[in-house]
């Protein structure tokens, strides 16, 4: 199996409280893996250590060949590992053009004018706001421009959390076309969502978390079958 | 008709005010990055002014390159500040530790310990005598232009000033260190996903902060001649009043009220006897917190 990503026995606490205890997960080269589960089990922390954000106390995660577990952030971007994070963070206060230039992580001048105008083509209202401040952005155009500052530096691997909390429908729909459409680009995708039936459609692995282990984990058919899932995240009635 | 000594007091004022406003920026600079004050700011000033003093005395090199050493050492000299009073206590990289409280009481208190002990080992070494610079660095020649008359020290200030605002504009701008810095003061927690070095831009930070703020020190110095382990401190209170008065991390605005700050002094000490001119700062600071707690140009965020 060529696994781009492979996290073993992930362990994080923070003080007294262990958020993570022995994740295990894996996302192959150009597939798209989705991490379910309701607030709190740990979902978020998972992709903060990932990132590098935090540090985990036991465990190893593996990208495209090396164990990132002790690496800074900023060396995990440059990597080919970005992340769209939760909440969007992206800069309030600087235009769209700047939050897209801050993204271009390790790019030449050339290249970053290329991949600029390929994700404004694929965003137009950013190019609509380019000179705007990014504060001013309704919440899905920021979101949008959330996950083109993550593609600037042409990840191999894009985690996503919880990419459309708090959208319009019409919105949430448009982001998980896209994330289909990245795939196709070369990017392989991880997600951790909420909306557990959308982003079982575009999956084709997908775990689900639970008090911060992966309670069930399956291909997208078999868990949007399961009866478990179904019961708890699906809202339908057990079969 | 405008006074004459009306408008030479103001051209006056102007100069006063770019010092503040060259040290005004390292404070903001560093506020908008760590959410700290930097106490040791001052000592930075002071550094500046002794660097060029020293080089001057030891081998009398000409006017650029002592301007030359005192930004290296004053890049330096925030090199490290940063290392000894603020990295220590850096231990945890999520926002609410980076710019936690307990943070900003630590480095408060460490950044004065190392204000101290760098103005005490100072004096130790060079005595708390104002030391003079040779007469033919002294910036005071004459300028006559129609009935005003300055000193060619205003002239530079005024440059240099208007150079090193202008650097800084696009610095922050154009480069890529310098949009770090500003991501990183704007959320530091986006600047860890998107890759930001966040370390490498703290330094960048105290750097460049530093570097203006010896600058100011060095200007001086060499424009009033006296040069003192303690002359660091009523600027210091200045630069940080205008930064308060700006609205604590709008450069913009941190300018702007130390200009308004040294023309007001300029104005008030030819009214009033020369005491009164440093009550200003201190009227503007109290009518600032009583009525524009957010600042003059602060947007009404409050950041503290």
């Amino acid at each position: 199996m060529n696994a781009l990503l492979e996290i073993k026995g992930l362990q994080v606490r923070m003080g007294e409280q262990t958020i993570l205890d022995g994740v295990s997960l894996h996302v192959p080269t150009g597939g798209i893996v989705t991490v379910l589960g309701s607030n709190g089990v740990g979902k978020t922390t998972l992709m903060r250590a990932v990132s590098g954000v935090y540090r985990s106390t036991a465990g190893s995660i593996h990208f495209d060949g090396s164990d990132i577990s002790r690496w800074p952030s900023h060396r995990i971007v440059a990597a080919g590992l970005a992340q769209a994070p939760e909440g969007r963070q992206i800069f309030s206060s600087m235009t769209v053009a700047e939050n897209l230039r801050i993204g271009a992580v390790g790019l030449s001048p050339d290249e970053q004018a290329e991949e600029q105008e390929k994700q404004l083509a694929r965003f137009p209202i950013l190019r609509a706001r380019y000179r705007q401040q990014a504060g001013t952005l309704s919440g899905g155009e920021q979101q949008m421009l959330c996950i083109a500052r993550a593609l600037m530096c042409r990840p191999k691997l894009l985690l996503m959390d919880e990419p459309s909390l708090g959208l319009a429908p019409k919105v949430v729909r448009a982001i998980f076309d896209l994330i289909s459409l990245i795939r196709t680009e070369g990017h392989s995708v991880l997600l951790v969502e909420q909306n557990a039936r959308a982003a079982l459609r575009v999956a084709d692995y997908a775990y689900v978390m639970d008090g911060g282990r992966i309670a069930i984990e399956g291909s997208s058919t078999e868990l949007a079958n399961d009866a478990r899932v179904r019961a708890a995240y699906l809202g339908g009635h057990a079969s | 008709m405008f006074d004459i000594f009306f408008v030479q007091q103001l051209v006056n004022g102007l100069s006063v005010g770019f010092i503040y406003a060259l040290m005004a920026i390292g404070f903001t600079l560093i506020f908008g990055v760590l959410n700290v004050v930097n106490f040791a700011h001052g000592e930075i000033y002071m550094i500046g002014a002794y660097a060029g003093w020293l080089s001057i005395t030891i081998f009398a090199p000409p006017l650029f390159v002592v301007i030359l050493i005192a930004l290296a050492i004053g890049a330096l000299a925030g090199f490290s500040l940063e290392r000894i009073a603020f990295r220590p206590f850096r231990r945890f990289r999520d926002e609410a530790s980076l710019k936690s409280k307990a943070m900003r009481e630590a480095t408060l208190l460490s950044s004065l310990a190392i204000s101290i002990i760098v103005r005490e080992v100072a004096e130790k070494i060079f005595g708390s005598n104002m030391q003079t610079i040779p007469q033919d660095y002294l910036l005071l020649t004459p300028i006559e232009i129609g009935p005003l008359s300055f000193a060619s020290g205003q002239f530079l200030i005024f440059g240099l000033s208007i150079v090193m605002l202008g650097g800084l504009q696009w610095l922050l701008k154009r480069t890529r260190v310098g949009l770090a810095i500003r991501a990183v003061a704007n959320n530091p927690m986006g600047a860890t996903y998107v890759g930001i070095n966040t370390e490498r831009t703290i330094i960048a930070t105290f750097v460049i902060g530093s570097t203006l703020g010896a600058t100011a020190g060095l200007v001086v110095g060499l424009y009033q001649g006296a040069i003192f382990p303690a002359m660091g401190f009523a600027p210091g209170i200045k630069a940080f009043v205008a930064m308060v008065m700006g609205g604590l991390s709008s450069i913009g605005g941190a300018v702007v009220c130390a200009l308004i700050l040294g023309v007001a002094e300029a104005v008030t000490t030819s009214f009033f006897a020369q005491g009164w001119g440093d009550l200003v700062a201190y009227v503007f600071l109290i009518i600032t917190l009583i009525f524009f707690p957010t600042g003059l140009f602060g947007g009404g965020r409050e950041r503290v």
